[in-house]
């Protein structure tokens, strides 16, 4: 039986580097996954090919018993948003609009908009006083709050954070990543976390530590 | 190539082109519903309308069934129109019966093959006797027969290459039975004339037949209810009453009614709210992803009713004809009682009779002119009716492009309906018709002008 994640043999190459080199890998649904390691280590670009955004070169990636090489763009675009959420280290929140509107624009990519909803999501991340605030003027970890709600809004499978808290100063990290801890424990989705911060990875269940494109270390927390 | 030839080909094209998309679609609304079994029903319709069609043919009816088929082609529009509607106020969740759901599997499978029947049998039985008669007329059997059947088999081609898969595709997901219904209704509208080229759709037909039963309604209305000493009131009121029953209103009344029922359709399929799914959506993700696909599924079987309203809309009026050309009302050329009767012959130096204008006499008696108007009907017989109507002042008619009108109230009468009583239809008269002209009774003349002018017919029309 196939784990919910499953990578094999996966490389990715570039004209002048390859940033995997045959790439292994197995999540269970419902586990929290840290990727740790030094810059240049394939951490993100693995991220990438978990996320139908880059697709490998050479290998296969499973998502939930899907071989993602085999789905059209429009069949890949429809799966990134019935089954993945996506945080960046940037927020790459929408300036202009207020961070209602910022979660319910997710909700329209996907279906359609609830903003009853969306509120509701901007709640359990604690920004229910900041509904009608643009992001310019929401502090840092206040915009990392509504790109949370925003990627879970719409319920995905998989949650594919990268350097989530890396503009963050630790008391917002620690506030991110407590909030993170507490919906995974509620909806038990998957998530896989890409850091260098060893503070933010050793809140997961299981860490994989990469180097030069391969896997070197893949040890359970709990 | 002969005109005969050309038309039977154009009229084989049409029925073989009706023909195939109704196929198209139905096979393919069918294969949405996963329910292609029923397309056997659906066989055994076209099975049975080709054998109605081979015994008609054989048979070659009348001058009388013409008529019926005529006339039933207008009225299977207007079942499938009806029945649309009743489909498109209930898929737009107007339950005007309740829940209407065809559970058992031969009752299904019986009104299926009824329907297509009833649907089919009309314009392929109308359209073999028009190109029988082309037949007939160009004395050349296998030529016209052969172009008609290679018109008819033409479209139907389509159903044995790619076209048919590629287009049954492109049409899935845009077809419920409301649509289906209407796409039926509206073929039968476009292309459900059985004269050729001088009749390619019951536009002409549907037109007439609507906008004498506005014009009714409304006349009578105000015959019955609001003018009870018509017809002694003054014409000046009877020109106000005319502007509700002019071409004009009565033509945007009656697309009014056509278009009521796709409108409420589309209405609730903007506007309603949408359902809540049931107890299978677990995440609020979930229930707007069933919210959207209702939504989705409502816009894209609204597609075919916006797109059937507006090839109403435009056909309609391109259709509606010069409402505004100048009535031909010629001078009644007098006539005299000749051993109590009046005879008027077919030609004379002046005129011809059968020319398809419209003719009147002047039948002189005491102080008083009584017009007669005769005139060719499209089927080659002779309308012999006084000048006047059951209802309104006696001013007479005019004539225009295949009807005629009248003065006072100016409603349109299509020649082909003259000879019928009742409404606003000329007062008819019956004529013995001999081998060069025509004899009226004079008695019968001035019993039904009593009648008009004491208000009398009235009575009758009740």
């Amino acid at each position: 039986m196939m784990d919910f994640i499953t990578v094999r043999g996966a490389h990715r190459e570039y004209q002048t580097a390859s940033a995997l080199r045959g790439v292994d890998l197995e999540i269970a649904g419902g586990v929290w996954c840290s990727i740790v390691g030094p810059s240049g280590s394939g951490k993100s670009t693995l991220l990438n090919l978990l996320g139908g955004l880059d697709s490998p070169t050479k290998g296969q990636v499973f998502i939930d018993g899907v071989d993602l090489r085999t789905l059209s763009e429009n069949e890949m675009a429809r799966f990134r948003r019935e089954k993945i959420g996506f945080i960046f280290q940037q927020s790459y929140l929408i300036p202009y609009l207020s961070s209602l509107d910022n979660v319910m624009l997710s909700q329209y990519f996907h279906s359609m908009t609830d903003s009853s909803e969306a509120e509701e999501a901007l709640k359990r991340v604690g920004l229910g006083h900041r509904l009608h605030h643009r992001p310019s003027e929401l502090s840092g970890g206040e915009q990392q709050r509504v790109t949370v709600a925003r990627a879970l809004i719409n319920s995905p499978k998989i949650l594919l954070a990268d350097e989530p808290t890396g503009n963050l100063d630790r008391e917002n990290t620690k506030l991110i990543m407590e909030l993170l801890k507490r919906l995974h424990e509620e909806e038990r989705f998957t998530i896989v976390l890409v850091t260098h911060d060893p503070f933010v990875s050793k809140w997961a269940e299981r860490i994989v530590t990469m180097e030069d494109g391969r896997i070197i270390k893949d040890e359970p927390l709990y | 190539m002969s005109l005969f030839i050309s038309e039977a080909f154009a009229v084989g094209i049409k029925e073989g082109f009706k023909l195939w998309l109704v196929w198209l679609v139905f096979s393919s609304l069918l294969k949405e519903q996963d329910r292609p079994g029923l397309m056997r029903p659906f066989y055994l319709g076209l099975a049975l309308t080709s054998m109605l069609f081979a015994a008609s043919f054989l048979a070659a009816p009348g001058q009388q069934a013409r008529g019926l088929l005529v006339g039933l082609t207008g009225y299977t529009f207007f079942i499938f129109f009806l029945s649309s509607a009743l489909a498109l106020y209930q898929g737009a969740g107007v339950n005007l019966f309740g829940p209407l759901r065809l559970t058992n599997r031969h009752l299904l499978r019986a009104v299926i093959t009824a329907s297509t029947v009833f649907y089919f049998s009309p314009d392929i039985i109308g359209s073999s006797m028009f190109v029988r008669d082309a037949a007939e007329m160009k004395a050349s059997y296998a030529g016209v027969y052969l172009s008609a059947a290679s018109g008819f088999i033409l479209p139907l081609i389509f159903i044995f290459t790619p076209v048919q898969a590629r287009a049954g595709r492109l049409v899935s997901g845009y077809f419920g039975l409301p649509q289906f219904l209407l796409f039926l209704s509206v073929i039968k509208l476009l292309g459900g004339g059985i004269k050729g080229f001088a009749e390619f759709s019951l536009m002409p037909l549907v037109q007439a037949g609507l906008m004498k039963f506005f014009h009714d309604v409304v006349h009578q209305t105000f015959v019955y209810l609001m003018v009870p000493d018509h017809p002694m009131l003054n014409t000046t009121a009877w020109n106000f009453v005319g502007i509700f029953f002019g071409s004009n209103i009565s033509i945007a009344a009656t697309l009014l009614l056509l278009l009521i029922p796709p409108s409420v359709f589309l209405h609730q399929s903007f506007l309603a709210p949408v359902p809540e799914p049931g107890g299978g959506a677990a995440t609020g993700a979930e229930r707007r992803m069933f919210k959207s696909s209702v939504v989705a599924d409502r816009r894209r079987k609204a597609v075919p009713v916006i797109f059937f309203m507006a090839f109403i809309l435009i056909s309609w009026y391109s259709g509606a004809g010069d409402t505004a050309s100048r009535l031909y009302n010629p001078k009644p050329k007098p006539v005299v009682e000749d051993k109590g009767q009046v005879v008027i012959p077919f030609t004379d130096p002046t005129m011809d009779l059968l020319d398809g204008r419209l003719h009147k006499f002047s039948l002189v008696s005491g102080q008083e002119a009584i017009s007669i108007i005769v005139i060719k009907k499209p089927d080659g017989g002779l309308a012999v009716c006084l000048d006047a109507c059951e209802i309104c002042s006696p001013e007479g008619y005019g004539q225009t492009e295949g009807k005629v009108v009248c003065i006072y109230c100016m409603t349109p009468i299509p020649v082909s309906t003259l000879g019928r009583p009742g409404g606003c239809n000329p007062i008819p008269l019956n004529a013995i018709i001999t081998e060069r002209d025509l004899r009226i009774d004079v008695a019968e003349i001035l019993l039904k002008w009593k009648d008009v002018k004491t208000g009398k017919t009235k009575g009758a029309a009740e």
